[in-house]
C-alpha cells in the first residue's frame, strides 16, 4: 500500500524527521505531532483501516508531546510501554533500518546483477535395458525384416483409421474410465500386436484431444508408460 | 584440484536442483568435512570463471555469476523481476529476520502486509518454512533460491550490509 507515495504512517513519520534534518535518536518526537497531524489531514480518502494505522500513530505523537508539554503529569493505568516515546522511537528506528536494506535489495535488483541455474531435462539418458547386445539382436530383427519378400507387405491390405474416429474412439472410453494407460490404448484388440499405422492415428489424436484440454497426460518417469487422464472440467 | 573436489563439481553440474551436503557425502563416500573442505575448494575456484557455488543453508548450487547476467538473460530470454517500494520492504524484513511471521512484518512495517506477502509468494521469492511454536501456531517465512538467485547472492551472508541509519541530507 502507497498513498500519496507513503508506505504507512511510520514511513510518514520518517519522511518529517528527514524533511527536518534531524537527528532520528535524539529528535523530541512530540515535535512532529503538528506536522504529522497536518499531513494526515492533507491525504484524501484513506481506507478506513488504513486510517486507523496513522491515527493510532498520531495519537501516541500527541500524547508524548502532552507529557512534554506537562512533565508533572502522571501516566494513567492504562497507558502501557507501547505508548512511550521510547517505544515508538525504537519502531522508528527499526523501520528506518528496514527501509536502508530495502533500498539496498532495490539496487540490487536494478542493477540487474542476478544468477540462473541450469534448467532441468537437458541430461539425455539412454532407453533403460539398452546395451550393445539388445541393439545387435534389433538390428539382425531388422535384417531380417527387409530379407522377407516385399510383396506379400505390399498387397496385404492395410486397415484404415481415421483421427477423427480414434478421437471418438478414445473420448468415449475416457468418459468412461478416467484414467487410461497409453500402452494399452496403442493396441486395438487386447491381446493383439500393436501396429504401427493404428499406433500413430492413436497418437495424434491424443495429441489432439490434449490440445482441445480434453485429457491430462502424466508420464511418471522418462521412457515410462503414458496415463491418459479425463481432465477435470472447472 | 582434488579428485573429491572434481567429483562434487561434477555432481552439481549435471544436477537440475540443490544438492545437500549429506547426499554429497552419501554419494561421494568421503568424510562431511573432506565434503565441506572440496565445497571450499570450489568456491574458491569458481571465483575466477563465469559460475558461482551458491549454497543455502546446506544445500548447494552452481549458478552463473552475477556479472554474466545481462548475457545469459538474453540468451534464456528471461525478464528483469520489478518489485514495489512496499513488496521490497516485505521482502527485507523477511530476509533479515527469516523465518519471520507476517505479524512480526505488519508490526515493523506498521501497515497491512497481505497484498506484498502474496505478490512475494506468488514470486517464489519467500516461502513457508513451518510454524512458530506460540499461540495460533502462525506461519513462518523465509526466503527461497529464488530469492538468492535473483539479487544475485551465493548465501544469505552475502545479503547486503546497511548497518547505518540513513543520514538526514547535509545542505547548506
Amino acid at each position: 500500500m502507497a498513498v500519496d507515495g507513503f508506505e504507512g504512517p511510520l514511513d510518514l513519520l520518517l519522511e518529517l524527521v528527514e524533511e527536518k534534518k534531524v537527528d532520528i535518536l535524539t529528535v523530541r518526537l512530540g515535535e512532529l505531532a503538528d506536522g504529522y497531524l497536518a499531513r494526515v489531514r492533507a491525504l484524501d480518502q484513506l481506507p478506513a483501516d488504513e486510517v486507523s494505522s496513522f491515527l493510532s500513530v498520531a495519537s501516541r505523537l500527541v500524547l508524548i508531546k502532552a507529557r512534554s508539554l506537562l512533565p508533572a503529569l502522571e501516566p494513567s493505568a492504562v497507558e502501557d510501554e507501547s505508548e512511550t516515546e521510547a517505544d515508538l522511537r525504537a519502531r522508528l528506528v527499526e523501520y528506518a533500518a528496514v527501509k536502508g536494506r530495502a533500498t539496498a535489495l532495490g539496487d540490487r535488483l536494478r542493477l540487474g546483477e542476478r544468477a540462473f541455474h541450469r534448467e532441468g531435462g537437458t541430461v539425455e539418458l539412454p532407453p533403460r535395458g539398452g546395451d550393445t547386445s539388445a541393439l545387435a539382436a534389433a538390428w539382425t530383427k531388422v535384417l531380417t525384416l527387409a530379407a522377407r519378400p516385399r510383396d506379400e507387405e505390399l498387397v496385404a491390405p492395410g486397415d484404415r483409421y481415421s483421427v477423427e474416429q480414434r478421437t471418438a474412439e478414445i473420448e468415449t472410453l475416457i468418459a468412461q474410465h478416467e484414467a487410461l494407460s497409453f500402452a494399452t490404448l496403442l493396441v486395438r484388440v487386447p491381446g493383439e500386436r500393436a501396429t504401427l499405422g493404428f499406433a500413430i492415428v492413436t497418437f495424434i489424436a491424443l495429441l489432439d484431444l490434449y490440445r482441445r484440454a480434453a485429457i491430462d497426460l502424466e508420464q511418471d518417469e522418462l521412457f515410462g508408460d503414458i496415463t491418459v487422464r479425463r481432465k477435470a472440467r472447472a | 584440484m582434488t579428485p573429491l573436489a572434481r567429483s562434487v563439481q561434477a555432481v552439481l553440474f549435471v544436477a537440475e536442483k540443490p544438492v545437500s551436503r549429506g547426499e554429497l557425502v552419501r554419494i561421494t563416500g568421503a568424510t562431511p568435512r573432506a565434503v565441506d573442505a572440496a565445497l571450499g575448494e570450489l568456491e574458491a575456484l569458481c571465483e575466477d570463471t563465469g559460475l558461482r557455488l551458491a549454497h543455502d543453508g546446506q544445500d548447494w548450487q552452481i549458478m552463473t555469476s552475477p556479472d554474466a547476467a545481462a548475457y545469459v538473460a538474453a540468451y534464456l530470454g528471461a525478464d528483469r523481476v520489478r518489485l514495489s517500494p512496499a513488496a521490497l520492504e516485505t521482502l527485507a524484513v523477511v530476509a533479515y529476520r527469516q523465518p519471520a511471521t507476517r505479524a512480526e512484518v505488519e508490526a515493523i512495517r506498521g501497515v497491512n502486509c497481505d497484498q506484498t506477502f502474496y505478490t512475494l509468494m506468488q514470486r517464489r521469492l519467500i516461502e513457508e518454512r513451518g510454524r512458530r511454536d506460540a499461540p495460533g501456531r502462525p506461519i513462518l517465512y523465509g526466503t527461497t533460491w529464488e530469492f538468492l538467485e535473483c539479487f544475485g547472492l551465493t548465501s544469505l551472508d552475502e545479503l547486503p550490509r546497511v548497518l547505518t541509519l540513513p543520514e538526514p541530507e547535509m545542505t547548506a
